[in-house]
């Protein structure tokens, strides 16, 4: 078998309602265990080949941690290059979602095209950022940014999202009404799903439970304490399983949050909230060239003890934590965003309990399901 | 986690590409590739394995599928 892992959702009925929602998955939390006996600079060059969705996201959240035990603190113009390669992931991952998976969901043609001009045009951040390739390293690596490269990745981007949502960037961000009125007269097949939802809109809704920034604040210790993995696979924060991700993130733009007045927590914020994301990425982004500068690589400083990393990747709060002795990787862990989402008692479980188990259950729930967008396959199923 | 597996392209018909890893092959859409794929070449997939994602150096590729062999290997999966 092919170390590829999915989420099963089992939803059982009773008296016309969902009962109770099983979350079972083979997503491998404690793989990065493995990592034991390497040493980082290995396990930096692996990481963003074995998890693709978020590879960028997954290597500078290590290098996070290796920094937080070597005590290194990176310049300001290495970090801006480091958010600028992680928003780039983030409009990449968003974008595909929403010109691959959205049109199908309203039995259209993915936009691929829009698809591969956004993906092209931020992977083109990387090089224009750090020609040696050097962008994962602990300190920093050489960075000689290529400003109008980025600006040229920046505009096309924009462009393609635009072209493939049929709303503005500022539309998505700033101004709610010419949200809605995207949405009276959509253009587009993104636009259409959002706009077609009708009842099932608020779909999912509960009480919206947000990862503060950062992630809780005893994570470190927690993971810490994980001695069995049980954390890793079902973390919480005091008991409870906040939501992590771009409704978490994006929940005060003027958009999303008319959306969340209107339907709470339901499948629309959610879709409106992601596309917001990519939006704000972008804007981000081009607010970062300014604080880009040459800077030379960071020379090599052992690191030793433990440290923890933190990043805002695409589907939410993705955080590294490492031990070190001798040089070598003692101890790894990696919690991603999913494991909170995807909890037997978090976001998804909790808008799918109780809802009324109709024909079109299953329906509404994959619908729920596209809008937390898991990091690997999801199946649904109606018992 | 979101794991992929790097595959190695064994054969290419248009747009779609057939890749090997772990001695399972199965096929996956060029389109959203960057850039030129070859026979021989290797790839990371996006989730479900449906398309591939970017072109790896062989020798990453390598030492990524040695450690996830590792993980295959210890039982955690």
């Amino acid at each position: 078998m092919l170390p590829e892992s999915r989420i099963h959702i089992a939803l059982r009925t009773s008296a016309g309602r969902v009962a109770a929602v099983e979350v079972r998955s083979t997503r491998m939390v404690e793989a990065a265990g493995r990592f034991a006996g390497r040493r980082p600079d290995e396990v930096l060059a692996i990481l963003p080949l074995v998890f693709s969705l978020c590879g960028t996201a997954q290597a500078l959240a290590a290098v996070a941690a290796v920094e937080d035990a070597a005590g290194i603190v990176p310049s300001r113009p290495q970090i801006a290059a480091r958010r600028l390669l992680l928003l780039a992931e983030t409009v990449s991952e968003h974008g595909l979602g929403i010109a691959r998976d959205w049109p199908a969901l309203v039995g259209e043609a993915a936009d691929l095209g829009g698809a591969k001009t956004l993906k092209t045009a931020m992977a083109a951040i990387r090089p224009a950022l750090y020609p040696a390739g050097d962008w994962a390293v602990p300190g920093g690596g050489g960075l000689v940014p290529d400003r109008f490269r980025v600006q040229d990745a920046l505009a096309d981007a924009g462009a393609a999202l635009v072209a493939m949502t049929g709303f503005r960037l500022c539309h998505a961000i700033d101004d709610s009404e010419a949200f809605a009125a995207v949405l009276a007269h959509p253009s587009t097949a993104p636009a259409r799903l959002l706009a077609g939802l009708g009842e099932d809109a608020g779909f999912g809704a509960q009480p919206f439970e947000p990862m503060p920034a950062g992630g809780p604040a005893d994570l470190n210790a927690r993971l810490a304490a994980d001695a069995d993995g049980g954390f890793l696979a079902r973390p919480d924060m005091g008991g409870r399983v906040p939501e992590t991700g771009p409704l978490a993130r994006q929940a005060m733009l003027p958009p999303v949050a008319a959306l969340l007045a209107r339907h709470g927590t339901g499948v629309l914020p959610r879709l409106a909230a992601r596309l917001a994301d990519a939006a704000s990425a972008l804007r981000e982004m081009a607010t970062l060239v300014q604080d880009l500068a040459e800077t030379p690589p960071s020379p090599i400083r052992p690191a030793q003890g433990s440290g923890l990393g933190v990043v805002e990747a695409a589907r939410g709060l993705l955080a590294h934590r490492i031990e070190l002795e001798d040089g070598l990787v003692s101890r790894y862990q990696i919690l991603a965003p999913t494991e909170w989402n995807f909890h037997p008692g978090g976001a998804l479980a909790r808008g799918l309990a109780g809802a009324i188990a109709d024909d079109r259950l299953e329906a509404r729930a994959r619908l729920l399901v596209h809008a937390l967008d898991p990091c690997v396959a999801c199946t649904v199923a109606v018992d | 986690m979101c794991m992929a597996v790097p595959s190695r392209i064994v054969a290419i018909d248009g747009a779609v590409a057939t890749v090997e890893a772990f001695g399972q092959t199965r096929q996956c859409s060029l389109m959203l590739l960057g850039e030129e794929a070859a026979v021989g070449d290797y790839v990371i997939l996006g989730a479900g394995g449906t398309f591939a994602a970017e072109k790896v150096p062989e020798e990453a590729a390598l030492a990524a599928l040695d450690y996830l062999a590792e993980v295959l290997e210890s039982g955690r999966a």
